[in-house]
């Protein structure tokens, strides 16, 4: 196995997590695509640290400290939706436009 | 290996500062568990206050360390960091005093919101001296997501749910494409993490991947720092969320991006050093002109300061750009006087929706005849802002200019001067709309305006913040020295820009003897 393999696929997680990103219309669709994105680095990172850096493994350290964020992030996103739920009984992103310039 | 050997061989006492800050985060939740809501309203403002200020004490002896390195590389005390790591603190602190009686009024617990805002601090402080991806990225969520939270947090509130979702979920997505960028910034450099040996390692390669780690990178710093065509989530944030909150984003959280940008785009980047140039010029170019611009159709007083943040993030990038040390003392300077004249300006906008609920540019007419204090420190920090002379914001604006045209950056010279004459117009409505307006033209809210009550508990606290800011942006500009010299010592003490900006003068020495 190569290392642009790897490369590839993760370039190609983080365009399908940005594509969600930007048509997904349900927030916790845009929430899931975000964890696409991190993974994507992950993937990234782990290619990296076992290729280039297989003595130090800073990248897998990097990758434990992503995962650790992401899961952090998203309980946050998690609890605004459902404070945004429970005031506008929708988590559709088209209705948010209570603010608008 | 006791204690004492361990925190001695990672140089732990440069995070004295930061250590100062958790304790009180510590003390103010575990004091608010036992002794109840209701006394913690009395007590913990005042408890925060004087957990940041002593930080910011602390800071002046990590001034002059001998070895500022610390954690093995991974955190850097220099000269910079402190002087950004003690704008943090003290527009904490500021916040701080300006949130007590808001978040009180707004019936939700202030312990709570202390502690989340001392979180984001300690992560915009760590952030100022990371020197490392890991610990940039670990003090960048950090200080992100304590953001999120504190903007949602009126929950009650849909506006303020819809700002945090929104802030969130594009937050969340410029991290994870900054972080993309790092990951390529890994693996360009053969598995190297720290900042210095990035650059090491990729002296040699100049190719495509460096430039598109550059562009993830620059796409995460200019997020933070709220930078047009990155400002989009700025506006409806800003509007949105409680009004400290803003205040502490648009100076604290963008002081931190700041520190960021400078330290990763000087240290990791010195080999592409023209082209980051380049982008960030266009982007402090577009700054100016869209957040002057638009900022001028605004009716809300938050929005409008929305958009004037994101102009006087522009200003700050042409200090940035200019890679002398002049513009990096330039841009340190215009930071510290904007940190007062932006919160002066904030801490009047929360004295005046207290008082009247509405936040309406158009509600402030004739407030001059109801409560002169408001009128005052609003004018004298929405002029300050403007650049009027003999204010503080004006000496900054100076300096930068004179900066930017001794480096030959005329153009963005020019279009500087161009957008301040044009943010100096609405500013000036604001005064306008307060000062000049006849008794009977006086809003609704004015009319009904009731009389301030400062023995509330809380009141003393604005009060505080706002004699404090008035005095620090009148006599900031006529006694600018000291701060003046602060910003240059900082910029010429610290190794990593004596490193970037020392190619100049030996350039200049060369081309004196191939004249001769």
């Amino acid at each position: 196995m190569q290392l642009e393999y790897f490369l590839l696929l993760a370039a190609a997680l983080f365009c399908i997590g940005i594509y969600g990103l930007v048509t997904s219309r349900n927030a916790i669709r845009v929430l899931m695509s975000i964890e696409l994105l991190l993974n994507a680095v992950n993937l990234n990172l782990l290619a990296f640290s076992n290729y280039l850096d297989p003595a130090g493994i800073k990248g897998q350290v990097f990758g434990v400290f992503v995962i650790t964020i992401a899961a952090a992030e998203s309980a946050v996103g998690l609890a605004i939706v459902l404070s945004i739920y429970r005031n506008r009984n929708t988590v559709d992103m088209e209705q948010f436009n209570l603010l608008k310039w | 290996m006791d204690f004492t050997t361990l925190s001695a061989q990672l140089n732990a006492s440069t995070i004295i500062p930061e250590g100062i800050i958790v304790l009180t985060i510590l003390v103010i939740l575990v004091g608010d568990l036992i002794l109840g809501r209701s006394s913690s309203v009395q007590w913990s403002p005042y408890v925060a206050i004087a957990g940041l200020l002593s930080s910011v004490a602390s800071l002046f002896f990590q001034w002059d360390v001998a070895d500022p390195i610390a954690f093995l590389g991974g955190f850097n005390s220099d000269a910079l960091s402190v002087l950004f790591r003690g704008i943090i603190a003290l527009s904490s602190a500021v916040t701080v005093l300006m949130s007590a009686r808001y978040v009180e009024q707004a019936g939700t617990a202030l312990a709570e919101f202390l502690a989340i805002m001392l979180t984001a601090t300690v992560g915009a402080m760590f952030l100022s001296g990371a020197n490392e991806l890991v610990m940039i990225f670990v003090a960048l969520e950090t200080l992100s997501i304590s953001s999120y939270l504190l903007t949602g947090y009126m929950k009650r509130d849909p506006r303020s749910n819809e700002a945090a979702l929104k802030y969130l979920l594009i937050g969340a997505a410029s991290s994870a494409i900054f972080l993309y960028g790092s990951s390529l910034l890994y693996g360009l450099s053969s598995g190297e993490t720290r900042l210095g040996a990035i650059a090491a390692s990729i002296s040699s390669v100049e190719d495509l991947g460096l430039i598109i780690a550059l562009v993830f990178v620059i796409a995460g710093i200019a997020f933070k720092i709220a930078a047009v065509p990155f400002h989009q989530w700025t506006p409806d944030v800003y509007e949105g969320s409680p009004t400290p909150v803003v205040a502490f984003l648009s100076v604290g959280s963008k002081a931190a991006g700041f520190a960021l940008a400078i330290r990763l785009l000087v240290t990791a980047f010195p080999l592409v050093a023209d082209q980051w140039q380049f982008v960030l010029s266009a982007l402090a170019i577009l700054s100016m002109v869209l957040g002057n611009v638009v900022a001028l159709a605004q009716t809300s007083m938050k929005r409008m300061l929305a958009y004037s943040s994101i102009g006087q993030a522009g200003f700050v990038m042409i200090g940035l750009v200019l890679g002398t040390e002049a513009g990096y003392a330039s841009m340190l300077f215009y930071l510290l006087v904007y940190l007062f004249m932006n919160l002066g300006g904030f801490t009047c906008i929360i004295l005046f929706s207290l008082n009247t609920g509405t936040d309406e540019i158009s509600e402030y007419s004739g407030l001059y005849q109801k409560d002169p204090l408001i009128t005052l420190a609003l004018s004298i920090c929405l002029l300050s802002l403007g650049g009027i002379p003999p204010l503080a914001g004006f000496f900054g604006k100076i300096y930068l200019f004179w900066a930017g045209w001794q480096a030959g950056a005329y153009g963005l010279v020019i279009i500087g001067l161009l957008t301040s004459v044009v943010s100096i117009y609405y500013y000036i409505r604001v005064v306008k709309m307060m000062v000049v307006k006849e008794p009977h033209e006086m809003s609704d809210a004015v009319k009904n305006y009731p009389q301030t009550r400062w023995n509330l508990p809380g009141m003393r606290p604005i009060q505080v913040a706002i004699v404090f800011t008035l005095v620090t942006t009148s006599l900031a500009g006529i006694l600018s020295n000291p701060l003046f010299t602060l910003a240059n010592n900082s910029v010429s003490r610290t190794e990593m820009l004596r490193a970037a900006i020392a190619p100049t003068p030996t350039e200049t020495v060369s081309l004196d003897t191939t004249a001769q």
